[in-house]
């Protein structure tokens, strides 16, 4: 399971990989911003997305409308800092799978992950 | 952090002193800037009576985000060595444990022993590291706050005719941080009732 990692914080994806490797998901590559994450979705391969929110060159929601438009079906899960009922509505609107607000547990990784991968 | 390190946040805070005292003993705040001259403090933008350039501002706080970033990935990098180094030790117990001379019953509790605390410290490692995610929050909060300054920077310069706005393109940041990093707590959902409702009103429609 190829899981794409789109984060413009190298400490953050560091975290992200770490409780992916603990929970047996090692098979990961990564992004800094949107558009070098539709770069690395289009060498093909990933079956899962992880995306912040706010980043610089193209933001987590302009992300996830594109991979959207070609790939309807691949799960997306959002961790970011924003944590309002809009900015969470607006997620699942753009096609988000699931959400987690930052600072997270590794135990909810885990439990979104899972029900992702259902 | 290097000293080279230091040295050259040092030199990016100070960077901003003379304008600062130029402003004092210079024209009024709201006074014209007088024309740039062509190597001259007026002449890179932060002139006379002018407040520092917004850029300015924007390079410490990328200076500033980027040694914390820097420097959180080294502490990173000492948990995993930790981690690693502790997984070997739980190794090298197993194979102590299966060895002949090791099949006491109080050398066996010993090992187990040493093995509980073993992964203990395999924990506190791991929750360590999950705690390095305040660099990232930290990071936004500051850059939400850089946006916000930046408003009221050209708020006032909109007032006061000065020309010169902050430049919004020249940062790194992204163009949602006003959004971010600290939302009140009055304002924070749970996101799985948020979720639910959602799948909800989509099954409804």
């Amino acid at each position: 399971m190829k899981i794409l990692i789109v984060d413009d914080s190298s400490t953050m994806r560091r975290i992200i990989i770490n409780t992916l490797s603990r929970i047996g998901y090692s098979d990961v590559v990564e992004a800094e911003h949107g558009k070098a994450g539709l770069e690395k979705l289009g060498h093909g391969g990933v079956e899962m997305i992880i995306t912040d929110w706010n980043m610089p060159e193209m933001d987590g929601l302009e992300f996830v409308q594109t991979v959207r438009g070609n790939n309807p079906n691949i799960p997306i899960l959002m961790v970011t800092t924003n944590a309002a009922k809009e900015d969470i509505v607006q997620a699942l609107q753009a096609g988000v799978n699931n959400y987690v607000v930052k600072p997270f547990t590794p135990e909810t990784l885990k439990e979104k992950i899972e029900s992702l991968l259902g | 952090m290097d000293q080279s390190e230091i040295d050259a946040l040092l030199k990016a805070a100070g960077g901003k002193a003379p304008a600062a005292k130029a402003k004092k003993k210079g024209t009024s705040p709201v006074a014209e800037p007088s024309a740039p001259e062509p190597g001259t403090e007026s002449g890179t933008g932060a002139g006379l009576g002018r407040p520092p350039e917004d850029g300015q501002v924007i390079s410490e706080l990328d200076a500033v985000t980027a040694v914390t970033e820097r420097e959180t990935n080294k502490v990173m990098d000492q948990l995993d060595t930790i981690s690693r180094l502790v997984g070997r030790q739980q190794e090298l117990i197993t194979h102590v444990m299966k060895h002949e001379g090791a099949q006491n019953p109080a050398i066996q509790e010993a090992i187990r022993e040493i093995m509980s605390s073993g992964k203990e410290v395999q924990d506190k490692v791991y929750e360590a590291m999950d705690l390095m995610q305040f660099q990232d929050i930290t990071r936004q909060k500051l850059e939400r706050i850089v946006f916000h300054l930046r408003q009221i920077h050209d708020y006032i310069q909109d007032l006061l005719g000065t020309g010169s706005k902050s430049g919004a393109d020249r940062a790194s940041i992204s163009r949602t941080i006003h959004m971010t990093g600290t939302t009140p707590d009055e304002k924070k959902s749970h996101a799985d009732s948020v979720i639910e409702e959602f799948r909800r009103s989509k099954t409804k429609e």
